[in-house]
């Protein structure tokens, strides 16, 4: 589905390129980790799959197509669904409201439907008194759960998530694993998680790990 | 969950940043709401003064070609005394002229005297009926002179003196239309007072030329002339309270018969004085101007034109200085705004937002922030536009005054020539020395000068499209950050 060809990335200077002639396949219904030493460019590599910025060098297809040729405007809006460390929530808006509102900008076959957006916020244990007041009011784990959930009631079938446990604790980290695994497994969309927790790393189907300015898959 | 729900959600979210805006863009409005109620104001001033400052075109004798005339016939024929000769106006060129579009009415006028018969006429010490100085010189075309001036008009109400309120009609009517071809006579109060005389009298007159007859009037009116206007006459006068309105008929009938269907001047009121040129010029192509001029005066709305220019022009630069000012401070707050939320631009972008519908939510945010500003500034408005505009016209004024006093005291607005049988422009004012015109004008302008400050829901209608023109831009100018935004930097950090 994905398929990332002689990718390279540097930021100021090719000799320091973080990674170079990178080829990878990600395929629908699988979850895969990233793992990397700290600096390593897990994050860089991560937002160049997101479409938050371009290569330096190789391309990305999504479903044979380039990237680029998409817009990466639109290859935000209908391809990738992106989870942060630090939840990237609209602070000013309910649980309910920022599910709604991505629904609404990516054009979700479910645009506009509050009942599926609420059963769906239920699920990953919201009450409905807490979806329907502010974001901010909620705990890491709450706030993360409702990224989550934005990236489960849009279409994308890509999903991206950076740190994604970073913040939260065991149990929470637990909750939210499982739910990726879902997301990969039920609702047959492709998972690439960023993490440099081995426990993380272990539930996911397949795990890579940058090193050297290489991938090289994790036994 | 369009951009536009999103702009409300943000600004019921965070309450405080949205009533600090609200304030400074209410503070920003007023300003420029306060600079557009004076210019309408002004504006509709001046076009109120169009209609109702007297601008006037006076039909009478072309003096000038007399004299001409009469120096020339002094070289060629030594033998006879060298005669100023002016023909009255006809009525039936009058008639013509009044056809014209922009002329709204006209007002003949003719001046003679006749003796009292059977009561007295009011002596003065300066004045003695001998002197056979007539009022500012009115009527003097008749070789004698009476005690009592008369002034024949087409209707009182359009006289200068009556239309600034320098006389008033005390009891019974002025001089009408319908009056023509009666002997209907309105006279002085002190004249009825000394005379015990009231509406529905008859008084007798002796006509001093001509046939010398006698005819008796009808009193249907009482006026008062204003105190003020008497001192203004020259010595020789006879005592303004001798001054009596009848229907220019009467006028001439006193004159003689030869008189008949002519008057001294014809004075056409002007509907929009800024035509008062045009009707000019269409009016010479209908009479022989050698022997008849036509003069106009406008000077009075020129004054008010000038000085309503000059608050319009103040009040303009409000306006845009204001609106200027207010683009600048709105930009820095927009500007600041949007790098506040930067993170907020960030989110949006990494769900593929697109850019334009992000500035387009900043943009309905700050719509939603001046349709409160917008309304809390219309009530402030009156209150600032009222001290606003108290202040400018104390101002102008007192400019308009003097302008207007000085302007016309050049005019050859006083129908005092002495022995010419008609002024230049014979005022129908009775007690025409030099200045008496000038208490209309003055008072005209004082009352145009007037601003009323209202504010209408076409002030809000425009204030609203002038704070959309300052909101845009300020988006404008601040969405280049926007656009500039890459989402990784901002959400990656
Ligand atoms: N905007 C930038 N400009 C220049 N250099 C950058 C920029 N962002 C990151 N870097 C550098 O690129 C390298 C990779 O950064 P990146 O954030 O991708 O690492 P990471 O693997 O995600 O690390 P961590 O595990 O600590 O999150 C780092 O050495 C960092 O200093
Ligand atoms: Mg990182």
């Amino acid at each position: 589905m994905l398929k990332v060809n002689d990718l390279g990335y540097w930021y100021d200077r090719q000799e320091n390129s973080l990674f170079e002639h990178v080829t990878l396949n990600f395929e629908a219904g699988t979850s895969y980790a990233i793992v990397g030493q700290s600096g390593s460019g897990k994050t860089t590599f991560l937002s160049l799959l997101a479409g938050l910025d371009k290569p330096r060098a190789g391309q990305i297809e999504m479903n044979g197509e380039s990237i680029n040729k998409i817009g990466l405007t639109n290859y935000r809006k209908s391809h990738v669904a992106i989870v942060f460390q630090s939840y990237n929530l609209l602070t000013y808006m309910s649980p309910l409201n920022n599910l709604m509102t991505a629904m609404a900008i990516t054009d979700s076959a479910h645009r506009g439907d509050k009942r599926y957006a609420m059963e769906m916020l239920r699920k990953l244990g919201l009450s409905d008194e807490q979806m329907t007041k502010n974001v901010q009011r909620l705990s890491g784990g709450q706030q993360q759960r409702v990224a989550i959930a934005r990236t489960m009631v849009c279409d994308a079938k890509l999903v991206v998530a950076d740190e994604p446990t970073g913040n939260l604790d065991e149990e929470n980290t637990r909750d939210v694993i499982e739910l990726f695994q879902k997301i990969a497994h039920e609702q047959h969309k492709c998972v690439i998680i960023v993490t440099h927790e081995p426990d993380v790393a272990a539930t996911c189907d397949h795990a890579y790990r940058l090193a050297q300015h290489k991938f090289s898959l994790e036994a | 969950m369009n951009f536009f729900k999103r702009a409300w959600l943000n600004l019921t979210a965070k309450k405080g940043r949205s009533i600090l805006l609200i304030l400074v863009t209410s503070a920003i409005m007023l300003f420029v709401l306060a600079g557009l109620l004076i210019r309408n104001a002004a504006d509709t001033a001046t076009s109120n003064a169009k209609k109702s400052v007297g601008a006037t075109v006076t039909l009478s004798a072309n003096r000038e070609a007399a004299f001409k005339k009469m120096h020339s016939s002094t070289s060629t024929s030594k033998s006879s005394r060298p005669k100023l000769t002016t023909s009255p106006v006809k009525l039936s060129d009058a008639k013509k002229i009044a056809k014209l579009s922009n002329v709204a009415s006209y007002n003949a006028t003719v001046s003679t005297s006749a003796n009292a018969k059977g009561f007295d006429a009011i002596s003065t010490s300066t004045s003695s009926n001998t002197g056979g100085g007539m009022k500012g010189g009115m009527g003097a075309s008749s070789s004698g002179s009476g005690d009592i001036a008369i002034a024949g008009v087409t209707s009182t109400s359009s006289v200068t003196s009556f239309e600034s309120k320098s006389s008033k009609i005390m009891k019974g009517r002025g001089i009408t239309a319908s009056d023509e071809g009666t002997n209907n006579v309105v006279i002085e109060s002190e004249l009825a007072k000394e005379d015990s005389l009231n509406v529905g009298d008859t008084i007798k007159m002796k006509a001093t030329t001509g046939t010398k007859k006698t005819y008796t009037l009808k009193i249907v009116g009482v006026y008062k002339a204003s105190s003020s206007t008497s001192t203004e006459q020259g010595p020789g006068a006879t005592d303004p309270s001798n001054s009596v309105y009848t229907s220019y008929t009467f006028a001439n009938a006193i004159k003689g018969s030869k008189y008949k269907n002519t008057a001294d001047s014809v004075t056409f009121t002007i509907s929009d004085p800024a035509k008062v040129s045009k009707v000019k010029t269409a009016g010479n192509q209908l009479i022989s101007t050698s022997k008849y001029s036509l003069s106009t005066d406008d000077s009075s709305y020129q004054t008010v034109k000038a000085s309503m220019n000059n608050v319009k022009s103040f009040a303009d630069k409000i306006v845009w200085l204001v609106a200027i000012a207010g683009t600048i401070i709105l930009a820095l707050i927009v500007i600041l705004m949007i790098r506040e939320r930067r993170y907020e631009i960030g989110v949006l972008l990494s769900l593929g937002e697109s850019r334009w519908k992000i500035v387009a939510q900043f943009f309905a945010e700050m719509v939603m922030v001046l349709v409160v500003s917008v309304v809390l500034a219309g009530f402030g408005g009156k209150f600032v536009g009222n001290q606003l505009g108290q202040q400018l016209v104390l101002q102008q004024t007192t400019t308009a005054t003097t302008s207007s006093s000085s302007g016309t005291t050049g005019q050859p607005g006083g129908s005092g020539a002495p022995g010419g049988s008609t002024g230049s422009k014979p005022s129908g004012n009775m007690q025409g020395g030099p200045g008496s015109s000038h208490t209309g004008s003055v008072a005209a302008s004082q009352k145009q000068t007037d601003l009323d400050i209202n504010v209408t829901v076409m002030d809000l209608v425009e204030l609203g499209g002038f704070g959309l023109a300052i909101m845009f831009l300020s988006i404008m100018l601040a969405s280049g950050g926007i656009l500039r935004l890459q989402p990784k930097k901002v959400l990656i950090d």
